[in-house]
């Protein structure tokens, strides 16, 4: 496998990397760095290094600093064959590489319909309109003057696992569930903007809608609004990313990813949906019969194993390890996380550290590796009792061609020699 | 966009008789610009442009064909680059005029240019960019002698969905720049004479705007933070142009099929092909009916849609791709009547308009039904029992299937290999 993937000539570093990895493990007499056979004195101890000895970059090198150089492979990147071209497309946030719960702001993934829009905040407006008692327009400065709040919610894609509704396609929890990303959002409880402009009595939906060259509408009940939605403008401390809606978006906590409108401009009052395009022709889950499902806006249960995964390969021989991974639900907090290491037929109940309501979770499964093969798996169970259903269990009642809400378990299978696979098992 | 351009050539016409024959100019690249808008969608020019799904155009002009290193040309391309083929004006001209025809087998859409103007224009405005995406020398640039040497780029209109008021503006701005005094100091009612009524009432409109916002002192919102200020009723319905299924928000207006072709072919076919059949990767639009529950169902207006109100309201504020919100209102019912059309819907001296638009229901409009994934029978056995721990399935798992076998992962995958799975779901 290595051999013709050579043979392309257009592997790049974090895949030749891997793969060395996955190389180096397989050797195991390579293990240098495992300090059983170090019989020589390691010479990163025993020498002097240049870092130890000579000065460094002094302050302001970096004004607005950047990961290490030694990190530049941690990147977003996109499957061009998905999509017609990079202005309405998406590109996934490197899973693998990440711990904790918070996302980097600058590695949360992209989907756009019409390109990053730039705007100047002084130049932006928001307006309120339709079945309200005062149409009202705001500045960024006037939106700065309402009480705010700060949260931490995933936003995931409809379409997240989307490309393995038929089978296990894409080898990477970056392509297969990198539509996904958790950040703290600074932002105004929306009810104050409706409150502020008087919301009539038979106002029963909002349409939000972008300010960029698709100018992005969907339409939201207005409990849903009134319940935990927020304009946010702030994302973990800093100025909201221009990817990610610069100056104003809206956030629609367990809301799949696609309402949560950026470059929130406008927002208008109504007795019924607008039936928009994000909501008919997309977004709309199509079942075997050839029915659809509309309206399929909470994101379910789900998780995913991250490491190790195929970008991340185990690069040790058995021994001591960590599985670890993320999970999350629309409907709430996350009770529980199993993880299986034989293809589900045994489950242990995973370790959660850190995560909130419609926010990321992360788990741990720390255990002794016997060196033999793996089937990783893990189930999540919410709050509400919803448990992650099988693939299996989704297409016996969905078919194959639903394209969202995919929130099967994941099997990553990893050899002996630490490679590990995206596969389906019996 | 023809509504747009004639105004402006008409003006051009206007300023042409009184400075005499004037050459490929500023104006001329600044029109190109406009026009390019059809084109940025699968091309970009200027610094920084990347290869999208056309090369970038960088000094294009006299250049040698299919010499965009990194982009991959059909076959067709390539071989007349190695024959000599080269973008000479003249050769450009051809090309733009009928891509297919100049170069068979070019992988570009487009159906081409149908004026002459036009491709003057834009051949004015690439001649702008050097290779590097730099402003070309001006010598270069306006090689066949501009009056003035600031190339059309520096004062590009960053905004995409330029109004009849914009155009008309910077129609004023290119005639007191690019024309001379003599015009510029023309009383208004003469241009408003040359160039038709809507750019004088345009631009008088803007004016009057402008003024209200920038005098009127904001009066408070009158809400319980007292934040904001009252929208205005022209504000609003600059933005309101939402449509619903029920026909709320429908603007009046009409468009026929036969209209609807026209503008279809200029300015949508390059992307959703001749007959909605979608080019590359680009939403197939039209056929599809019957196939939903085939194993790769073919999703379009005809097919799936359920509501005409939402092509009507998808293409007036998001199409064409690159230059949303520059159809009118009744360009927009001619593009959605022609749409029709191509899924065998009404005939072809069908015209649509405000009056018979809610009398049309899409095949697909009771193909829909509200979300119940939570009564799925999957969601009772996973929560019934305790969940199960041990043992849970009998024998050792077995593979059934594995990723490597397709081989579609980025960064491993030749784009020769891509997969038919999953192929435009995101779109």
């Amino acid at each position: 496998m290595v051999e013709s993937a050579k043979a392309r000539g257009r592997i790049p570093n974090a895949r030749r990397q891997f793969l060395k990895a996955g190389l180096t493990a397989a050797g195991g007499t390579l293990a240098v760095a495992s300090g059983v056979k170090a019989a020589q004195p390691d010479p990163k101890i025993t020498e002097i290094q240049d870092w130890n000895r000579y000065l460094g970059d002094g302050v302001d090198a970096s004004p607005y600093g950047s990961p290490s150089q030694f990190e530049a492979d941690i990147v977003r990147r996109n499957v061009p064959w998905l999509t017609a071209d990079a202005t309405s497309s998406v590109n996934f946030t490197p899973l693998y590489a990440l711990d904790g719960t918070i996302t980097p702001s600058g590695l949360c993934f992209e989907r756009h319909h019409g390109g990053v829009a730039v705007i100047n905040p002084a130049d932006h407006r928001l307006m309120i309109h339709g079945l309200v008692d005062r149409p009202l327009v705001f500045t960024m400065d006037d939106l700065k003057r309402f009480p705010r709040e700060n949260r931490v919610y995933f936003l995931e894609c409809a379409a997240n696992s989307g490309m393995e509704w038929r089978g296990a396609q894409l080898n990477g929890c970056q392509f297969t569930h990198g539509m996904i990303h958790n950040v703290e959002y600074t932002g105004i409880p929306l009810r104050f903007i409706l409150e502020e402009a008087g919301v009539k009595a038979d106002a029963k939906w909002l349409l939000a809608e972008g300010a960029d060259a698709a100018a992005m509408t969907r339409s939201i009940p207005i409990e849903k609004v009134m319940d935990d939605c927020l304009i946010a403008f702030k994302m973990n401390g800093e100025a909201l990313r221009p990817e990610q809606g610069y100056p104003v978006r809206l956030v629609v906590p367990g809301w799949e990813g696609n309402m949560w409108i950026k470059w929130l401009r406008r927002l208008e009052l109504g007795d019924k949906p607008w039936a928009q395009r994000e909501e008919t022709s997309k977004y709309t889950d199509l079942l075997a019969n050839g029915v659809a499902r509309r309206h399929t806006w909470v994101m379910d249960v789900k998780s995913v194993v991250t490491n190790p995964s195929p970008q991340a390969p185990l690069t040790h021989s058995k021994g001591r390890t960590v599985a670890t991974g993320l999970a999350w639900s629309g409907h709430g907090r996350i009770a529980k996380v199993d993880v299986s290491i034989d293809g589900g037929r045994n489950w242990s109940e995973a370790r959660l550290e850190g995560g909130t309501s419609k926010g990321v979770y992360r788990f741990y499964h720390d255990f002794d590796w016997d060196g033999a093969e793996l089937f990783l798996q893990s189930r999540a169970i919410d709050e509400a009792g919803n448990v992650q259903p099988t693939k299996d269990q989704l297409r016996a009642e969905r078919g194959e061609n639903s394209i969202y809400h995919n929130n099967g378990i994941q099997t990553w299978h990893v050899r002996q020699d630490g490679v590990t696979e995206n596969v389906e098992v019996s | 966009m023809s509504k747009f351009l004639r105004p402006l050539i008409a003006v051009g016409f206007l300023g042409g008789l009184v400075l005499v024959a004037q050459p490929a100019s500023a104006q001329d690249a600044a029109n190109g610009e406009k026009i390019f808008k059809r084109c940025s969608a699968c091309h970009a020019v200027g610094p920084g442009a990347k290869n999208k799904s056309g090369p970038t155009l960088n000094g294009v002009v006299e250049r040698k064909a299919a010499a965009v290193e990194g982009f991959r040309y059909s076959k067709a391309m390539t071989e007349a680059g190695k024959n000599g083929l080269a973008w000479t004006e003249e050769h450009l001209s051809e090309f733009l005029a009928a891509p297919r025809k100049k170069v068979k087998g070019t992988k570009m859409a487009f159906a081409g240019l149908k004026k002459d103007k036009e491709i003057a224009d834009i051949i004015a405005y690439l001649r702008q960019f050097a290779d590097d995406g730099s402003a070309a020398k001006p010598e270069q640039a306006n090689a066949d002698g501009a009056i003035q040497s600031n190339p059309g780029m520096a004062e590009a209109e960053p905004e995409a969905n330029a109004s009849e008021a914009e155009m008309a503006e910077e129609t004023k701005k290119q005639q007191q720049t690019g024309a001379g005094e003599d015009v510029a100091a023309a009383p208004k009612a003469e241009i408003a004479d040359g160039a038709g009524e809507s750019v004088d009432a345009s631009a008088g409109d803007e004016e009057a705007a402008g003024q209200d916002v920038a005098m009127a002192p904001p009066p408070p919102s009158g809400g319980p933070m007292n934040i904001g200020r009252p929208a205005l009723e022209d504000e609003i319905a600059a933005w309101d142009i939402d449509v619903r299924p029920d026909g709320k928000g429908l603007p009046e207006g009409s468009g026929t099929v036969a209209e609807g072709e026209g503008i279809y072919d200029e300015r949508c076919a390059s992307c959703h092909g001749a007959f909605g059949e979608g080019e590359g990767r680009w939403p197939v639009l039209a056929g599809g009916q019957g196939t939903l529950t085939d194993e790769r169902p073919e999703k379009t207006i005809g097919s799936y849609w359920p509501y005409l109100s939402t092509v009507y309201d998808y293409v007036h504020r998001a199409m064409p791709f690159g230059d949303a919100r520059s159809l009118t209102d009744d360009e927009t019912y001619a593009v959605t009547a022609y749409l029709l059309y191509l899924n065998d819907l009404v005939k072809d001296d069908f015209e649509l308009n405000s009056k018979n638009f809610s009398g049309i229901d899409l095949p697909n409009h009771d193909g829909f039904k509200p979300d119940d994934r939570q009564s799925e029978p999957q969601n009772a056995e996973n929560a019934q029992a305790e969940l199960c721990m041990k043992d849970c399935k009998e024998g050792p798992a077995e593979i059934t299937m594995r990723a490597r076998v397709l081989d579609v992962t980025p960064d491993n995958a030749d784009s020769d290999e891509q997969d038919e799975l999953g192929e435009g779901a995101i779109d």
